[in-house]
């Protein structure tokens, strides 16, 4: 369950429990409980014998030097990411076999004829695995050079500013999945399904988000940055080739969940070679793998390529 | 005014010591004490004003007394040439470790820039030049000339963990040669992060704080433009940054100080050491005869270098 205990009065991003600032913007979060404040000194005393304690760097805590008894001070909390909430599957072993099937058999004429028969499923395991998805509003600054208003050299400096609403921006947080696939299996999940348990318990390979809360802010604050880049390429920039691409953001309200995502891995066999192929748990068309080629059919084509080009080279050079 | 500022704050001077009963003097700038009589640990307590906010975190110390002396010692020991003898045989003595306070300040940051963007292009040239056989012939070549074109924009960011001293005793450079602090370390103040420690109240009124810490981030925010800007290369680049959805607090830093009398007659050299990375940072003072030395040496050499040039 995600842990916001307020909102950022400077930036909007939700606080979660333990942060003493904003992740984003620095701002301190508002304390637990308020002190009173008076003109006193002021001994603290151990809870447990009654002796003044005192401030130890070895344990980074008030220790009494009597009882040893340590008082809890509280500190910035760095806890593992946890998934808030799960996706279910809606296709069936079967239906993902069935997928993989009309795959191979549409991968056009390059492959080897019998793909279809003679491959056959090797393994088939549902899997959850792990991402992050963010919504966030966003200023981008960006400068550039692109061609176009270029005048002697073939680069103009360019610069302008932007204000962007990203929605559901997917950080694959997933060791089991490479980052293309990652993509190619989210296309079209729909994220309004997510729901607090998983669907599908057994045989399910669940991934753990294997970082930290503060490594998993950089790697979506990394994925931000990539995706303003790309949107400033794909929209501001004039011209049709450009480079020294900058960007800056200003984010506000930055929110993000932690998913289980569904997904079928497989792997079939074709002739003693083993290839793999990623299916997502929610819609038959975002799949992704490998498949063989045929050699044979390669090498006629090229064979048939060179021939038809000497023929017409010939036909030429008869005519004149 | 700040002298006007500073009396209608009520001066707290003298207070008992909560154990012993003994009287606590010198509180007049201080946020924790121990006593010198029964060595208890004090934290007084006051209400919050203008130019002496409650702490809002304070980072705790890491490394303690023993340790701190020793990466002293050795980093006089590894002080370097020109620094006085009598200086790297000097022992330093450990005056205290103290929470120092700091601001940490953070902002929004608009500025609008204006600079010429240098792209490169390269046009092929004819030139005449002699060959080996002496003969003039006429060649051409490729070269590298620069456009250059302005460039006006608007750039927006956010400044983070500017930090700028609030004590009259410690300026900021000297701050700064000891930074950075690990902020992912950083607590929330309560009386026990200080307790059985020194602890300073802010000295620096509020208001000069601001301007040094604004003075910083307009100098990151430039930093930062010179690696925003297109182009092969750039110059004249000049920018005007407003500040806005600030943030500032006040926060306690560990800090060891150390003082190294050297010579009788020199006052003692300050050396602070980072009380939670353990980074030394001080001026060292250097030993003119050391100089004299050196410099006569160089004269010297070129002398002899030029005496026997001449006598071939």
């Amino acid at each position: 369950m995600p842990e916001i205990i307020s909102v950022c009065s400077r930036c909007d991003t939700p606080l979660e429990h333990g942060d003493l600032r904003c992740s984003i913007c620095g701002q301190s979060s508002p304390p637990n409980e308020t002190t009173k404040q008076q003109v006193a000194a002021k001994i603290l005393r151990c809870k447990g014998c009654g002796a003044a304690v005192a401030f130890d760097p070895e344990h980074q805590a008030p220790r009494c030097s009597f009882c040893d008894g340590i008082v809890e001070i509280e500190t910035i909390v760095d806890p593992m990411e946890q998934t808030e909430a799960y996706l279910p599957f809606m296709l069936t072993p079967d239906d993902a076999q069935r997928a993989l099937r009309q795959w191979l058999g549409s991968l056009g004429w390059f492959r080897p004829s019998d793909l279809t028969s003679a491959s056959h499923v090797d393994d088939l395991h549902p899997l959850y695995w792990v991402a992050w998805v963010f919504d966030t509003e966003c200023k981008i600054s960006w400068a550039a050079d692109s061609n176009a208003n270029s005048r002697r050299s073939s680069w103009a400096p360019h610069s302008g500013q932007t204000d962007v609403v990203f929605q559901n921006i997917l950080v694959s947080a997933s060791r089991g999945l490479s980052q293309a696939e990652a993509v190619a299996v989210s296309q079209r999940l729909d994220l309004r399904t997510a729901r607090a348990t998983p669907n599908l318990e057994d045989g399910v390979t669940r991934e753990q988000f294997d970082v930290q809360r503060s490594q998993a802010r950089r790697q979506v604050r990394d994925a931000l940055r990539l995706m303003a880049k790309k949107h400033v390429e794909g929209t501001q920039i004039p011209g049709s080739s450009f480079r020294n691409v900058h960007v800056e953001t200003v984010v506000k309200g930055l929110t993000t969940r932690r998913l289980s995502l569904p997904a079928y891995v497989m792997a079939y066999r074709y002739h003693d070679q083993l290839y793999r192929v990623v299916i997502s748990g929610q819609n038959s068309q975002d799949l992704t793998g490998t498949a063989p080629y045929s050699t044979a059919k390669i090498v006629l084509t090229i064979c048939g390529a060179v021939a038809l080009a000497l023929l017409f080279l010939m036909v030429i050079a008869a005519a004149q | 005014m700040p002298t006007a500022e500073m009396t209608t704050e009520p001066e707290l001077q003298e207070i008992a010591c909560q154990s012993c009963g003994a009287a606590l003097t010198g509180l007049s700038g201080m946020l924790a004490t121990i006593c010198p009589y029964c060595a208890s640990p004090s934290v007084i307590q006051r209400p919050p004003s203008k130019n002496r906010p409650t702490p809002t975190f304070a980072i705790g110390f890491v490394v303690d007394q023993e340790r701190a002396t020793q990466l002293v010692k050795q980093w006089i020991g590894r002080a370097h040439w020109f620094a006085r003898s009598d200086f790297k045989r000097a022992a330093p003595d450990c005056t205290r470790g103290v929470y120092l306070p700091a601001y940490l300040y953070g902002a929004v940051a608009d500025t609008q820039y204006s600079a010429s963007i240098g792209e490169n292009y390269t046009e092929t040239e004819t030139y005449t030049t002699t060959d080996s056989k002496g003969k003039r012939v006429t060649r051409t070549r490729t070269v590298t000339k620069t456009e250059w074109r302005n460039l006006e924009g608007q750039h927006s960011c956010y400044v983070l963990d500017v930090i700028v001293t609030a004590s009259k005793g410690t300026d900021n450079d000297s701050l700064e040669a000891i930074e950075p602090f690990d902020l992912r370390a950083l607590r929330r103040y309560s009386p026990s992060i200080i307790t059985g420690w020194l602890a300073e109240l802010p000295s620096k009124d509020q208001a000069t704080c601001f301007q040094l810490a604004h003075g910083e981030t307009i100098a990151k925010v430039g930093s930062q433009l010179k690696h925003f800007m297109p182009g092969d290369s750039h110059q004249n680049l000049e920018h005007r940054t407003q500040l806005s959805r600030e943030v500032i607090d006040l926060v306690l830093l560990p800090i060891w100080c150390f003082a190294v009398r050297y010579d009788e007659n020199q006052p003692p050299v300050q050396i602070l050491v980072n009380g939670q990375t353990g980074r030394v940072a001080g001026s060292v003072p250097t030993s003119t005869t050391k100089i004299a030395l050196v410099v006569g040496a160089v004269l010297l050499f070129i002398a002899a270098i030029v005496l026997l040039s001449a006598m071939q």
